[in-house]
């Protein structure tokens, strides 16, 4: 059986010329490339893509797993949360596992908090309305491709006058992300594949200070293997002709001008946090969206109340490294080992966007080889 | 109606007029760090109480045992990895160096610091022989190992230990979590464990249980002088 939009895009001939144009291209130039996206991470890890593109051309995963970016004393906010008594937690199904100070959501739910996880925002409302005596509270992450659901989600909360309903707001947006590690010292990427999901929202104007203020191609890609390898070719191609500009490989999704209709929704119920923790990459400011005054009513934050202190990660674990592409996922000292998608230590090996479960599901073993033991960090106190 | 620059203008102010934005935020910022830093500062002091009520006694009786073996001509033996080694080193210069003037100086060595000598050793021998080979050359039966290690779990810290009770020294640990392996060596007379599991607020800890023991050992020693006198 074939399937329209997918198979298309997977076809080993196709795939095959486009490995073989990246190799001609790249003409053994040196390049270092960063997937913004966990889903492009997942999809090159899925498809053994890393495989099919020559030794002179590497690419580095970047921030944008939303699970992978939450600081861990957010984690432990939400854990307060759920512990109050009355409270319905709802949440996605990937922070159910995500590490706290404190334990884990699960872990909260396994000593009798009321935590459930679900597919849309749109589950907690019914959650709401099904259990009126009860307090629901959604765990909102992701980046601008998920806020406008939950700004969806909170219009109809009003609309439906649901006293019982609150959103603890964690969304993030990637642009001051991609501009915090172009500002890094020892930046040295050489282009990068743009995220194709937030695109869609967001359009293609945001990514123009990449060219501009720091002469560096972005082409917005697709999920697809092909879209992957075209979107690399696309960046070499830029490269190599010494120009630097946004192209849209993802044109059957991603519109240049974005989801009018979406941003206004994004506008009317959030506005920008003067500043966010991001794990790993620290402060961030304007980085990320909190509930407007209008909708205090719905705000998590305003109704609990939450240790709010900052956590430092673990000392054996390295997600912030591993979320600025300074090292990769199997250089850290507890990957594979106490780190592991079932006793994940880190974020990053929570989500399927996370890098460290990439490597972890699809070839761990073969990556782990190609790396010499000197090159493994120690991480010692 | 707004037009789509608008929103992103709204989304992204920082990319089209980043000096209008930095004032605000960095205000709002330091009221987060500083409210977070006080949240700290209870918790660091939370946790010295809670060591210094829970190791009164032992701590008053490692004391005694130290001093008796500087009294005696001993020396402390201090070691451990990363943070650890630098708790280690000021363990030494504390003795050798005492940071107050009426303190009596004794002999102490830090395991970690002799750089030349540690990398020899993990590289031809191996990581946990780095401080036990060094306890075999220099450790004698009168002196006094004190092993410190967040985790409890430092092989070469456990083997260390091994070597120490072997040789009949004095064993002291400062160690975080529940222990860890150090805590179940039996190689160990004192172990003191900063019971947390957050690597920043074990090592307040343990500077907490060493200036207290440092403490102690001095006003031991300065009691047995005026036995003397």
């Amino acid at each position: 059986m074939t399937m329209r939009f997918v198979d298309e895009y997977r076809q080993p001939g196709g795939i095959a010329r486009l490995s073989a144009e990246i190799a001609r291209v790249a003409n053994g130039r040196r390049v270092k490339l960063m997937e913004v996206c966990g889903g492009h991470t997942h999809a090159i890890y899925k498809h053994g893509l890393q495989d099919l593109l020559p030794e002179n051309v590497e690419l580095v995963h970047g921030p944008g797993c939303p699970v992978c970016v939450i600081p861990m004393g957010r984690i432990d906010d939400a854990i307060a949360m759920a512990r109050t008594p009355g409270v319905i937690f709802a949440t996605y199904g990937d922070m159910m596992r995500v590490p706290s100070s404190t334990g884990s959501l699960i872990d909260a739910k396994a000593d009798g908090a009321d935590v459930r996880f679900i597919y849309s925002p749109l589950d907690a409302l019914t959650l709401a309305r099904k259990n009126p005596d009860r307090e629901v509270v959604f765990f909102a992450v992701g980046f601008e491709t998920t806020a406008p659901s939950t700004a969806a989600t909170l219009l109809r909360a009003r609309a439906d006058g649901l006293k019982n309903f609150s959103v603890f707001c964690n969304h993030v947006t990637i642009i001051p992300a991609i501009k915090a590690i172009l500002d890094s010292p020892g930046m040295t990427l050489d282009g990068f594949i743009g995220p194709g999901h937030v695109s869609t929202i967001i359009g293609l104007e945001p990514f123009e200070f990449i060219p501009r203020d720091y002469g560096l191609p972005i082409v917005v890609t697709g999920f697809e293997p092909s879209d992957i390898l075209q979107s690399v070719v696309m960046i070499l191609r830029q490269l190599v002709s010494g120009t630097a500009r946004v192209e849209n490989q993802y044109a059957r999704v991603v519109r240049d001008t974005g989801n009018r209709r979406a941003m206004e929704m994004l506008a009317e119920t959030m506005m920008l946090r003067p500043f966010f923790e991001w794990r790993g990459l620290g402060f961030i400011s304007q980085s990320a969206l909190a509930l407007r005054p209008e909708f205090a009513e719905f705000d998590a934050e305003v109704r609990f109340t939450v240790p709010n202190v900052r956590v430092t990660d673990p000392k054996a674990c390295q997600c912030g490294e591993v979320l600025k592409g300074a090292i990769k996922p199997w250089q850290c000292k507890v990957f594979g080992t106490a780190c592991t998608p079932e006793t994940p230590i880190g974020s990053c090996m929570v989500s399927p966007e996370g890098a460290c479960a990439a490597y972890y599901n699809y070839g761990r073993y073969s990556l782990m080889r190609q790396g010499s033991a000197s090159e493994t960090p120690l991480v010692t106190a | 109606m707004s037009d789509d620059r608008d929103f992103t203008r709204a989304l992204y102010p920082f990319l089209y007029a980043p000096a209008d934005n930095a004032v605000a935020p960095l205000a709002a910022l330091l009221d987060t760090v500083r409210s977070s830093t006080l949240a700290k500062c209870a918790e660091v002091v939370a946790l010295r109480s809670e060591l210094v009520s829970e190791y009164e006694a032992p701590l008053e009786r490692a004391a005694e045992a130290m001093a008796e073996r500087f009294a005696n001509g001993g020396k402390l033996l201090a070691f451990g990895n990363g943070g650890s080694a630098t708790d280690a080193d000021d363990a030494a210069i504390d003795c050798m160096s005492p940071p107050r003037t009426e303190w009596r100086s004794v002999a102490a060595l830090s395991l970690s610091a002799d750089s030349a000598t540690v990398t020899a050793l993990a590289n031809d021998v191996g990581l946990d022989s780095v401080f036990a080979r060094q306890l075999g050359a220099v450790g004698e039966r009168g002196d006094i190992a004190l092993g410190i290690s967040t985790s409890g779990n430092s092989g070469n810290v456990v083997a260390a230990f091994t070597e120490a009770k072997r040789r009949g020294m004095l064993t002291i640990a400062l160690t975080g979590y529940d222990g860890g392996a150090v805590a179940r060596t039996g190689a160990v007379d004192f172990c003191f464990v900063a019971r947390r599991e957050f690597v920043p607020r074990i090592q307040e800890g343990h500077a907490t249980l060493w200036h207290t023991l440092l403490e102690l050992v001095q006003d031991a020693l300065a009691r047995r002088a005026e036995v003397v006198a």
